[in-house]
């Protein structure tokens, strides 16, 4: 559970200060299946940052199953993302030396886990993925929807608390996107928290509840099944795939 | 992460990038063998010195008249002090003579051959540890009597007679324009001396005399220096000091410092620390090397480094440490200067081997020199590897992870 109360984040640039985030207030419960959406600028990647522990708050509180991780420590907050934190980038971020069962298998290196132990998990979260026959290829050697499931395995392999998705389909054909998805569905059944970042309604329509960000504010939180963000775009007739993050904000604004 | 998964990993880096870890061993490697070839090369010409004053100089001493002081004729040794030296402390001392040898030659075909005379007591054979071949050495009734008899060694027998069974064969010698006639009476083997072999005088004509018969045949009555050699086991430096006195009071001038009594141990000494320091300047020059070596290495770290950013964005995102990416980083420039450590301490035995083929000396490379080398290069990889491998481990996931 991820419980975020009047959370800021602010850059200084000198004498500039620029509010990245101001004042965000949101509660995950397990299970969820959460997409953030925005235009660029909203700040949904620094938020993602703060929830993904890669970057700490400047004030406001963030707790993760219960523990206050927003003022940790470098180290503290790698074993955090170690541990209990998944994350999916948009750049699948694979290590291209290494081939997909060594990707999958470096966070429970890192977690100190007996070679045996690691081995077996590994297998098991590159099955998971769909993934079980090419484990010895290296990332140049899969097409981008088979590197994203390895990054999804390497993702879950320490059994995380909650998996986070900076644009997982962002570098991927349409065929590529609804498999992932589809993968992220599986999951979200078997009882893992999602939450993704994406700038794609029809992406953003796999998922359960819908988050969007505008200038540093959350200004609309709606599950999807009530279908009051989908209708409100819908009613605007948009053309331009490019154009719904911004006619999401107009439908949000319209409210 | 554990040091089993850095190796790992390091390795994979090292041998992912063949050609730029060997040229960056390179600088390591030729740092290491250079200061070990000039170890064991000075290593070895000391051992080979210590080695030779055992068998050849112990108990061996010489005193001289002090040049530094105004010295008179009168101040010259004389045979009074030679006799007074020998029955004084006849116990304590297995030769007193004067330094009187002197080079002549023979007409030997159309040649001259240089004859090598050295002056010598009946305990000579000993204190040289000179091995006889045939006949017998010089014996006392030769040194009291001044008899014109010689012991020559084996290679100039041969030269000379063309065979080593000479005893009783008769040697013309040119000497200070006058002819010394000698009857060799025994014959012995060459010195196998590594110095002498240095000099080339395990291959010239060495003939012992007695000095008394070098005394007669120059009409020596005063001499500059006078060979002294101590019995075993003696209190070398009580007994020098007597022996001055003695000296001293024959010539009335205790106190003046006109004598000086330089025992081999003395000069030793003063050799080792000559080749101590040489070896010590060539070593500490063989070391800047070794230095600019290890900046190669850093040089190339701080590249890696920069090159493998997204991966320790990655690493980190995944919940890498920083001592994690520190010893990642810190285990591969050791394991290249190590390895570079391990190919230059091979290569600088072979290097002085090598070298003392030329020069005669065998090279001494002992145990501890090749770990003081090893971990040196060690050393030089974590001192050289810390500054890049902190750099890595205090990126920010972020940042790291946008780098192109």
């Amino acid at each position: 559970m991820i419980k975020i109360e009047n959370l800021y984040k602010v850059y200084k640039n000198g004498k500039l200060e620029l509010e990245a985030l101001k004042n965000i207030n949101i509660t995950i419960e397990d299970e969820e299946f959460i997409a953030i959406m925005g235009p660029s600028g909203s700040g949904k990647s620094t938020f993602m940052n703060i929830l993904g522990c890669l970057d700490r708050p400047t004030k406001g509180l963030y707790e993760l199953d219960g523990e206050e991780v927003g003022n940790l420590g470098d180290d503290e907050l790698a074993t955090i993302r170690n541990r209990k934190i998944g994350f999916v980038f948009q750049s699948f971020n694979l290590i291209p030396k290494l081939d997909a069962f060594k990707n999958v298998e470096l966070p429970m290196i890192y977690a100190g886990l007996p070679a045996e132990e690691r081995k077996q998990k590994a297998l098991k979260a590159l099955d998971r993925v769909g993934l079980g026959e090419r484990i010895h290829h290296k990332p140049n050697e899969l097409s981008g929807g088979q590197k994203q499931r390895v990054a999804i395995a390497r993702a879950l392999v320490n059994e995380p608390s909650v998996l986070f998705a900076d644009e997982p389909t962002g570098n991927l054909d349409s065929k590529s996107s609804n498999e992932i998805m589809g993968i992220f569905q599986q999951l979200n059944n078997e009882g893992v928290t999602i939450v993704m970042v994406t700038h794609e309604l029809d992406i953003a329509e796999h998922t359960k509840r819908m988050i969007v960000c505008k200038d540093g504010e959350i200004i609309e939180d709606a599950l999807v099944e009530d279908r009051r963000i989908i209708e409100a775009i819908a009613e605007k007739d948009v053309e331009k795939e490019n154009d719904v993050v911004e006619e999401i904000v107009e439908a949000g604004e319209t409210e | 992460m554990n040091i089993v998964e850095s190796v790992k990993v390091a390795l994979s880096a090292i041998l992912g990038n063949k050609m730029r870890s060997l040229l960056t061993m390179l600088g390591i490697i030729i740092g290491i063998s250079s200061v070990i070839t000039v170890v064991a090369i000075g290593e070895g010409s000391q051992k080979m010195i210590d080695k030779e004053f055992e068998q050849f100089g112990a108990g061996k001493a010489y005193m001289y008249t002090n040049w530094s002081e105004e010295v008179m004729d009168s101040d010259m040794f004389t045979k009074g002090d030679l006799e007074a030296v020998q029955s004084q402390f006849g116990d304590e001392l297995k030769a007193v003579m004067p330094g009187v040898g002197g080079n002549g030659n023979i007409n030997l075909r159309k040649k001259k051959l240089d004859v090598n005379l050295l002056v010598a007591n009946e305990k000579y054979k000993d204190i040289a540890k000179l091995e006889l071949l045939d006949g017998r050495f010089l014996i006392k009734d030769d040194i009291t009597s001044g008899r014109n008899v010689g012991v020559i060694n084996k290679k100039a027998a041969m030269d000379i007679f063309g065979r080593s069974n000479v005893v009783g064969e008769t040697l013309d010698i040119n000497l200070e324009n006058k002819m010394l006639s000698l009857t060799l009476v025994g014959v012995y083997e060459d010195p196998k001396s590594n110095l002498s072999a240095l000099g080339g005088g395990g291959d010239r004509a060495s003939v012992y005399i007695p000095y008394t018969t070098m005394m007669n045949f120059s009409s020596i009555e005063t001499f500059s220096g006078m060979e002294i050699v101590f019995e075993d086991g003696v209190d070398i430096q009580g007994t020098k000091d007597k022996i001055i006195t003695l000296v001293e009071r024959r010539h009335e001038s205790v106190g003046e410092n006109k004598y000086v009594l330089a025992t081999a141990e003395e000069e030793l000494g003063s050799i080792n620390k000559i080749t101590g320091i040489i070896t010590m300047v060539i070593g500490a020059i063989a070391a800047i090397s070794l230095l600019v070596g290890g900046i190669g290495v850093m040089n190339i770290m701080f590249v890696s480094v920069t090159e493998r950013t997204r991966e320790i964005g990655i690493r980190k995102a995944i919940g890498a440490k920083r001592k994690d990416i520190l010893l990642q980083f810190l285990v591969e420039s050791v394991i290249v200067s190590g390895i570079g450590g391990i190919i230059g301490t091979i290569l600088g035995i072979g290097f002085s081997s090598l070298i003392s083929v030329f020069i005669k000396i065998p090279p001494s490379v002992s145990l501890s020199t090749i770990a003081v080398a090893w971990l040196f290069s060690a050393g030089v990889g974590i001192f050289f590897g810390i500054y890049p491998a902190n750099k890595a481990s205090k990126l920010d996931p972020i940042e790291a992870l946008r780098y192109e």
